[in-house]
């Protein structure tokens, strides 16, 4: 059974000039041991999937259908006061930026020690200090270095007393907000590493959200690739990368410089950006496909299977069907 | 000026170069170490060029666009365009300099004033230096407009800065640094806030224009295969120190330097 | 031309303000304030006797009361209480508008030069804004009084506008500082704009909405400051205002005996202050994007 499973969900915002349906009916489970990653551009969604599992969705926010099972709950469902005992103990995030949110006025551990205390609050000091200093190894902070104050560490430190924030209760589900994105390339590195180590060594549930793909790629088993607020293809990461069907993660793919793929640069004319206001279900890739025709406007785009876990959304099968252009 | 010869000068050249930055005082008055954010570099960018400056964040990358434009001035060393020293230029010679050298920044939402319309901004070098009437800096704008790939260039010409996206704003700071035909062009890591789709087109642009107007320019990246991608040749920078300059096929093929070598290795890229 | 862009600005802003209930208030007292002020440019159509300063009922002298002829009463030689007050309106707008006028285009201007120059001219317009800042307005002001006799009501404007601009142009200074360094204006700088150009085209429109909000403040600093002056007996005796009210209603005895002739005017002080003020608070939370409730702009 899937740790935590999440069906047909639509989140809309309301704004000056409407309802945008930033997510719109995405399903996905994620499986213990198995990293899952959000792909796509910024804009497209990802960081309101994230909010909605923390029940942390701002006010003009508004769950328009779906539900997210997780245990024996449907997390939409859940009050304010239910989602205290959730939020931070079982489900855990490591927010966009967060290391530039760090208090700057208390030490680190001083600042773990808080989170734990917040679900814990019967800990003994003991256990507290020894979970402290548990943590710290785990993210290879030198045990020296506990007392500093944030400003004393490095972006890249920082960002580790956010992930020693994030395990501090053994949450069953972490989710990871583009936890690089504000980090050095180097840094990244180390904190990629660190990620998939923790990952193996507690064997918990992580969905990770990144704009760069070679970054979720390095991290995740299973990918969804996301557009306009809809999952436009999903698939091992073997599958999604060496045969990407949809013409987004095509074109995603091959636009993403790297060292390696320099011949099969694609140079895209993505113009307009994804349109949040169409009704729900629409393909929201039409104005930007290459291989879009009227039936595209008229039609509702179907899942079409390409394996037992490979599977992309488009009108036209014969398209997704195709491995070569 | 007048007798430059592209053989005999590199356009820029700079020698022995070091900034360095005093950091803020300590609470009582107590002076901190002063940050060498640049520490003896020499450099030289041949007309027509592309030449990538490579390295982690903090290694001296923006200083060193910023000390070509002449946002800031060199603590030692000295600075050449076209063989002719551009450390103590004043009045109506620096006025000439800022004619020819311009720069793209990095963060396209901070880089537009957000009070004045897509023409005002990209005409303002022309106005400043008074280039043309009014109608031909109109005329102008547009035409750079539609080069940069904002076409129809008259949609744009009365928008404001909140009404483009990420990608066409930074169309719009490449615009107003071309505008003047200048010599040379320092681009700041101008698609690190871009996403990829946006980005790859933006370098292509860069590289159009390179080729179509014959500009030089300076690609500062944390990317190296950006810098790849769209540079003839690479310098590589470490904490103020240049390690490595070569090709840029060379420089990812046979890296010299153990820094270039870790460089390489974290980049991200699809190694599964 | 007039820009489409900043009129949008305007409207944006507006609409946030109107939806603020201290906003609506300071609006809705202000707007009772305005008529009273346009009509005192009436109050000569009702001829002669409703001249605040030399109309004087024949019928009448001493102080009376509220009647139907006199809506509140005449104050010890016979002259239109309510007449008074509508006259003392317009000069409250007059001396509170222009004096902070004043006072925020020299804070404003001296500011963003102070903050983009930097060096020894900052140095010495900060010394000099801190010299005034921490001289006591008011005591200067009754000392040049009793040097020079009574004000005329524009030296009033002058002076106050010298004496107050110091704490605008430091919190103009500040944003200018951090405007200084956003790339746009190195942009700018590149693109080789002069200082000037820098300052009136780059920095001005964004500081020009704090310097507003300032403004409404200053309005309520400088209708007191008249106030006072006037009640002490430095205002100008040729000009009606709520203070000089104030002084003959004082300085005649009625103090006490006349409630008709003090309220009114010393009500009309402390409401428009208080709308001013309450503009102020409202504006600050249109300028200010943390306060709005809204999640997004
Ligand atoms: N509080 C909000 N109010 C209105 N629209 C919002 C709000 N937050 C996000 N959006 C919109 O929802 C879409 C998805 O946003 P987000 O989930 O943050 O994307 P991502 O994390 O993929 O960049 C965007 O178009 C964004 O403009
Ligand atoms: N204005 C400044 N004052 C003090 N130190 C600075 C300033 N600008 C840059 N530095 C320091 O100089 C070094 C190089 O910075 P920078 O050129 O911005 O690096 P990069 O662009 O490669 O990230 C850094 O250590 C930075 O902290
Ligand atoms: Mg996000
Ligand atoms: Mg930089």
């Amino acid at each position: 059974m899937s740790l935590l499973s999440v069906d047909n969900l639509s989140i809309g915002y309301e704004t000056k000039n409407g309802m945008v349906k930033a997510v719109d009916g995405i399903s996905f489970s994620l499986e213990k041991g198995r990293p899952l990653g959000f792909v796509g551009e910024s804009g497209c969604g990802k960081t309101t999937i994230g909010m909605t599992l923390m029940g942390l969705l701002p006010d003009n926010a508004k769950i328009l259908s779906g539900s997210v099972r997780f245990q024996t709950q449907d997390l939409v469902r859940l009050t304010e006061d239910q989602w205290r005992s959730v939020r931070g103990k079982d489900i855990a995030m490591i927010f966009q930026a967060a290391m530039n949110a760090l208090n700057p006025v208390y030490r680190v551990d001083d600042q773990v020690r808080e989170a734990i205390l917040a679900h814990r609050p019967d800990i003994s000091d003991k256990e507290l200090n020894h979970r402290i200093r548990e943590l710290f190894e785990l993210v290879e902070i030198p045990y020296e270095r506990i007392h500093d104050y944030p400003h004393e560490y490095s972006g890249g430190m920082k960002q580790r007393v956010i992930i020693a924030m994030a395990l501090a209760c053994q949450p069953q589900v972490i989710i990871a907000d583009e936890p690089t994105t504000a980090l050095d390339v180097i840094v990244q590195d180390q904190i990629l590493e660190e990620l998939r180590a923790i990952q193996s060594k507690l064997n918990t549930g992580l969905i990770f959200i990144s704009h760069d793909i070679a970054v979720v790629a390095s991290i995740c088993e299973d990918i969804c690739v996301m557009y306009g607020g809809q999952i436009v293809e999903t698939g091992t990461r073997k599958e999604v990368f060496s045969s990407p069907r949809h013409p987004y993660t095509k074109t995603l793919l091959g636009s993403y410089l790297s060292l390696d793929n320099e011949e099969h640069i694609i140079i895209p004319d993505m113009r307009e950006s994804a349109d949040l206001t169409l009704a729900s279900g629409c393909c929201r890739f039409q104005a930007n496909c290459t291989a879009c025709d009227a039936a595209c406007k008229s039609d509702q785009p179907t899942w079409i299977d390409i394996s037992p876990t490979h599977k992309a959304l488009c009108c036209d099968a014969g398209i997704i069907r195709n491995p070569h252009d | 000026m007048t007798n430059y010869d592209p053989d005999k000068h590199p356009l820029i050249e700079m020698k022995g170069v070091t900034k360095a930055y005093n950091p803020r005082k300590g609470f009582f008055g107590r002076k901190g170490n002063k940050v060498l954010a640049l520490n003896d570099i020499d450099l030289n960018i041949h007309k027509g060029e592309i030449f990538g400056l490579v390295g982690q964040s903090g290694s001296g990358k923006t200083t060193t666009g910023r000390l070509l434009v002449k946002l800031e001035d060199p603590t030692h060393g000295k600075i050449r365009l076209k063989g002719e020293l551009i450390n103590d230029l004043g009045g109506k010679p620096l006025q000439h300099f800022r004619s020819k050298v311009q720069m793209i920044f990095q963060d396209p939402y901070q880089s537009l004033n957000p009070h004045l319309s897509i023409a005002e901004t990209i005409s303002e070098p022309l106005v400043v230096h008074g280039i043309g009437s009014p109608e031909s800096r109109r005329e102008k704008v547009i035409q750079t407009l539609e080069t940069v790939g904002l076409r129809p260039g008259k949609a744009f010409y009365n928008h404001y800065p909140h009404q483009l996206s990420g990608g066409q704003r930074q169309r719009v700071a490449v615009a107003r640094a071309i505008v003047l035909d200048p010599e040379f062009i320092v681009a700041d890591e101008p698609t690190s806030m871009l996403d990829a789709t946006i980005a790859i087109q933006l370098l292509r642009l860069l590289s159009r224009i390179r080729d179509e107007f014959g500009m030089t320019f300076l690609f500062i990246t944390h990317n190296l295969a950006a810098a790849k991608y769209l540079c003839d040749r690479v310098a590589v920078i470490h904490e103020g120190h240049i390690v490595e300059v070569n090709t840029a096929e060379n420089i990812i093929r046979n890296p010299e330097h153990p820094y270039t070598k870790k460089l390489i290795k974290v980049q991200p890229g699809f190694r599964f | 031309m007039l820009n489409n862009h900043y009129v949008q600005r305007f409207v944006k802003g507006w609409r946030i303000f109107i939806k603020n209930p201290v906003g609506k208030a300071g609006i809705g007292i202000l707007t009772v304030f305005m008529i009273m002020a346009l009509a005192s440019f009436c109050l000569p159509l009702f001829g002669p006797m409703y001249d605040p300063m030399t109309g004087i009922d024949p019928n009448i002298k001493i102080s009376t009361p509220p009647s139907l002829t006199h809506w509140l009463g005449t104050d010890n030689v016979g002259r239109d209480i309510f007449a008074q007050l509508l006259e003392g309106a317009k000069v409250a707008f007059i001396v509170g508008l222009s004096s902070a006028f004043f006072s925020i285009v020299l804070g404003t201007v001296i500011g963003m030069v102070s903050g983009y120059a930097g060096g020894w001219v900052d140095a010495i317009l900060m010394r000099t804004a801190d010299i005034i800042m921490v001289m006591p307005s008011l005591v200067i002001l009754l000392i040049l009084a009793s040097l020079f006799g009574q004000f005329n009501i524009w030296l009033i404007v002058f002076i106050i506008a010298i004496m107050r601009w110091p704490a605008v142009s430091r919190v103009i200074r500040s944003q200018t500082l951090s405007l200084k360094t956003r790339p746009f204006i190195e942009a700018s700088r590149v693109a080789g704009a002069s200082s000037v150009r820098i300052i009136f085209r780059h920095i001005m429109p964004n500081v020009l909405p704090l310097a507003f909000l300032y403004m409404t403040f200053r309005v309520t600093a400088a209708i007191l400051v008249e106030a006072a002056l006037s009640f002490l007996g430095f205002g100008d005796p040729s000009q009606v205002s709520w203070g000089m009210m104030l002084q003959w209603v004082w300085k005649s005895g009625h103090m006490f005996q006349a409630p008709y002739w003090l309220i009114p005017p010393g009500i009309s002080i402390s409401l428009l202050t208080l709308a001013f003020y309450m503009l102020g608070r409202a504006m600050d939370e249109v300028l200010d994007p943390r306060l709005r409730k809204e999640g997004q702009s």
